[in-house]
């Protein structure tokens, strides 16, 4: 499991470019001589990408809300309302 | 009594569409396609802001609106490739279909985890996407302190990563 857990913070030290010109190129290496190294690699790159596919959809929502919230203003709803009358 | 503070994205909100919106109308668009550029915007402005990349020159207005001209720009430049008529060579560009299907699969992905690993996301949400510290995502998600937390990270990180594996099995079954 510890061996796991390493291996998983191994691999976003090289996605985030936080490792060493020596430790990156035996990651290198690694990539290229072990095909079931490399696809974990790429899934952990996905799996960054819907992390930010989930935050976005959490912020979207906050932004529609605020949105919905302003149009309940007098002032605002009247002025959007005037500009796509 | 003090009045609670106003989320400054609010405030921002409040001040910078009417002006975007006007922009927007002036040229040919919808509310719809306005609101919609505004939060892509706002979406990069929050981003940057918390990487602590956001280098505003004059102020956040000015380049909220500068950059939800830019993405409304972008935005109508994809809907009139859409349109382009019977016969035109598009071979250099992404295909629209290609882009689609990836993100639904990606979108069908984190379905399925926002059933089952709620908790993960939120704990890889704070650090990546956030950008808090390990002490205060501890704190906020009640763990025995950073160390503890950082476990849980990286662990959580590969049960996704894991996850990951068996839906595109799955969709790859699914293909064949």
């Amino acid at each position: 499991m510890r061996n796991e857990l390493n291996e998983t913070r191994l691999i976003d030290e090289y996605l985030f470019g936080q490792l060493n010109e020596e430790e990156r190129r035996s990651f290198d290496a690694h990539l290229l001589c072990n095909e079931a190294f490399a696809e974990k690699v790429d899934r952990q790159r996905s799996t960054h990408r819907l992390i930010r596919l989930f935050a976005r959809k959490i912020q979207r929502r906050r932004l529609e809300a605020i949105h919905r919230t302003l149009l309940t203003e007098p002032e605002f709803a009247h002025y959007i309302k005037n500009i796509f009358a | 009594m003090i009045e609670p503070k106003e989320d400054p994205i609010v405030t921002l909100y409040r001040e910078a569409f009417p002006h975007f919106a006007q922009m927007v109308r002036a040229l040919g668009g919808t509310l719809e396609e306005a609101k919609d550029s505004f939060h892509d915007a706002l979406l990069i402005y929050l981003e940057r802001e918390r990487a602590g990349k956001l280098h505003v020159h004059s102020t956040p207005k000015a380049y909220l609106l500068g950059t939800a001209k830019i993405c409304w720009l972008h935005m109508r430049s994809k809907a009139s490739f859409s349109l382009l008529p019977d016969g035109f060579d598009a071979s250099e560009f992404n295909d629209p279909a290609t882009d689609a299907a990836m993100e639904e699969r990606e979108q069908r992905v984190l379905a399925s985890l926002e059933r089952t690993g709620k908790k993960c996301l939120q704990l890889l949400k704070a650090f990546y996407y956030d950008h808090l510290s390990m002490d205060d995502i501890a704190a906020r998600l009640g763990f025995n302190g950073r160390r503890s937390a950082t476990v849980q990270k990286y662990k959580c990180l590969g049960k996704v990563r894991e996850n990951l594996k068996t839906n595109l099995k799955t969709k790859e079954a699914y293909a064949e």
